[in-house]
């Protein structure tokens, strides 16, 4: 039965071993999308080169067709698949912040890690901005505590909120990707078409 | 002649992939129904195995020692539940079992009056793959015979007094009654005795050993 | 099962190539693939998702603790990444998550060619300034990820696919900060 490790098929020092391999293969998938480099990723944010959507979309409807397939089969017990609580208003304003830093940085922190193991040095000096950022938080802990635990809803998923099965929540979640990559694939073309004519 | 899908790009293969998935997903609705499948050999043989089954002594020592990583699962009507329970059990009706929140990784501890209810209520969580599910042998009735009102014929052997010395420990711990019977008139007392069950007392504080604190698993 | 054969085919023939030019980088779609089977791997092999700004708090919780272990005691946001005494916190499913990602990038850039010490950025702006932009990027957003609970890992990606309602919310947020901000930050990238 799945999750292995939660039926005690191994041990907490396996499972850290677990972590190494799939950190690898995470590691890998990143950089193969390009998202080792700040110019890919920041490019997102200017429509010339949607890849950021396409793989992170792809990536998501992946694994959630794969969960709820799984759990039909009776394969995975989904109830004990680790789902964070929902913090409403936090979530939403971190979101936002990491959003502008993002554009100002040209990294999250996965893809910063590829980036610095692959030697850019704009990578390792955003990995330290990072560390700083987590340190600033940290101290100012103690005044936003509250903040931080506001608007807490508890596990709250998509079929639950929306009232509607899950089989029905993945297929529009389905939808919504297609609907995104073909509007990306039309948006490059565009952009590149633009990009070309600025140069002329 | 090329099969239509050949003729597509991988991108659009793996798009028509996914919206096949979709809309099969909407049609299956929710996964979380309960897909029994019996592996009826195995069913079998842990039954004959008996391994699936815990003695009242065995639980009644978890509970003085503060096991926690167990859930007692007391399978009676409210009523009887509220009159009298082993410390720690919740409540779950039998019809109830597989929405109760119970969890597949969790080791559960079923009893009712007898053993008639537990084997139902096993046999129900162990084909909807729960994995760590056990009996209470005799079940509440045996619970009050061997740990509440535990009792001793006159004329029992050293071996059989030593013992009774050590369940007396237990039963008191439980707020029990052991006695000594002489061998006709104990089902007698028995029943004399019995309406008085103990006031279900939390165990004192502190005796329960905390349940090691679960690692974050957020990001 | 034509398409899944299709595209392993195709990744091998990708791989096998060897050229000293740095390759382009894959299909967009088949990498998110990849990464999607990677995600539902650590789903169904340990219950969980992936992460990396978690490593990162764990590591700075454990150096404030290491230089001022009253100071850290007392805070509630460092203590939460302290293990119960019986391990080191390091031993963190996270913490080893993330340096696999390091190495399996590392190996990812040398196969294809494309590791190489240099910074990366738009034609219009000094190196000097990329850093400190870089800088300023990376702490804005680790303080954003913990004031949400995760960053595109933790929330977007693998909340994202246990459609998690706050992760939703999240993902969408990020698009919309960066996409408020690109506007501004242009000439750091075009």
């Amino acid at each position: 039965m799945m999750p292995y490790y939660k039926f005690d098929y191994f041990s907490f020092d396996f499972s850290l071993v677990v972590a190494f391999i799939i950190g690898i293969a995470f590691g890998f998938a990143l950089e193969r999308g390009g998202f080792g480099n700040a110019r890919i990723l920041a490019a997102q944010f200017y429509f010339y080169n949607m890849r950021v959507l396409k793989v992170m979309f792809t990536a998501i409807v992946t694994a959630m067709i794969g969960l709820f397939y799984f759990s039909w089969f009776g394969w995975l017990d989904l109830s004990l698949v680790y789902v964070s609580d929902t913090y409403l208003i936090p979530q939403i304003l971190g979101g936002l912040i990491l959003g502008i830093g993002f554009v100002i940085g040209g990294y999250c922190p996965g893809t910063s890690i590829v980036s610095a193991s692959t030697g850019r040095y704009d990578g390792m000096v955003y990995l330290a901005g990072m560390f700083f950022g987590v340190f600033v938080f940290g101290e100012m802990f103690p005044l936003i505590e509250n903040f931080y635990n506001s608007s807490h809803l508890g596990k709250v998923t998509l079929p639950k909120f929306l009232g509607l099965s899950h089989g029905m929540v993945v297929f529009l979640v389905v939808l919504m990707a297609l609907g995104a990559f073909a509007l990306a694939e039309w948006g490059e073309k565009v952009m590149t078409k633009k990009l070309q004519g600025d140069k002329q | 002649m090329k099969c239509p899908i050949e003729k597509l790009s991988i991108n659009k293969r793996l798009a028509l992939f996914a919206l096949v998935l979709g809309i099969i997903a909407l049609f299956i609705g929710n996964t979380s129904s309960y897909k029994i499948n019996v592996n009826a050999k195995e069913l079998a043989l842990s039954t004959v195995r008996n391994q699936d089954k815990i003695s009242v002594i065995q639980l009644a020592e978890w509970i003085i020692e503060g096991k926690a990583d167990y859930v007692l699962v007391d399978l009676r009507d409210e009523k009887s539940f509220n009159e009298y329970s082993i410390p720690n059990a919740i409540n779950i009706k039998l019809e109830n079992i597989l929405d109760s929140g119970l969890m597949r990784n969790e080791k559960i501890i079923l009893f009712g009056l007898d053993d008639i209810t537990s084997a139902q209520a096993w046999f129900i969580l162990k084909s909807a793959n729960y994995k760590y599910v056990y009996i209470l042998k005799g079940g509440i009735n045996e619970w009050k015979e061997k740990i509440l009102f535990p009792r001793l014929v006159e004329n029992a052997s050293q071996k059989e007094k030593e013992e009774f010395e050590k369940i007396k420990q237990i039963s008191f711990y439980f707020g029990g009654i052991p006695q000594v019977v002489s061998g006709a008139s104990s089902s007698e007392i028995y029943k004399i005795q019995s309406p008085t069950v103990p006031k279900v007392s939390p165990p004192p504080a502190g005796s329960i050993k905390s349940i090691p604190k679960k690692k974050r698993e957020g990001c | 099962m034509t398409t899944l054969t299709g595209i392993f085919s195709k990744k091998e023939t990708i791989v096998e190539e060897k050229t000293f030019q740095p390759k382009p980088y894959s299909n967009p779609y088949l990498v998110g693939l990849g990464l999607g089977l990677v995600l539902l791997a650590a789903f169904v092999i340990m219950g969980r998702g992936l992460g990396a700004s978690g490593a990162a708090s764990t590591i700075v919780a454990v150096t404030v603790s290491k230089v001022a272990p009253e100071h850290a005691a007392k805070n509630n946001f460092y203590k939460e990444y302290f293990s119960d005494g019986t391990t080191s916190p390091l031993k963190d499913w996270l913490v080893f998550e993330v340096i696999g990602v390091a190495v399996g990038g590392f190996l990812s850039g040398t196969l294809a060619h494309r590791t190489k010490r240099t910074i990366e950025k738009g034609p219009n702006i000094s190196s000097k300034m990329r850093l400190i932009y870089a800088f300023v990027g990376g702490a804005i957003m680790g303080f954003g990820a913990k004031l949400a609970r995760g960053c595109t890992s933790g929330q977007a990606l693998t909340g994202g696919a246990l459609l998690s309602l706050g992760s939703w919310a999240f993902m969408f947020a990020v698009f919309a900060g960066g996409y408020l901000t690109a506007y501004f930050l242009r000439r750091q990238w075009l």
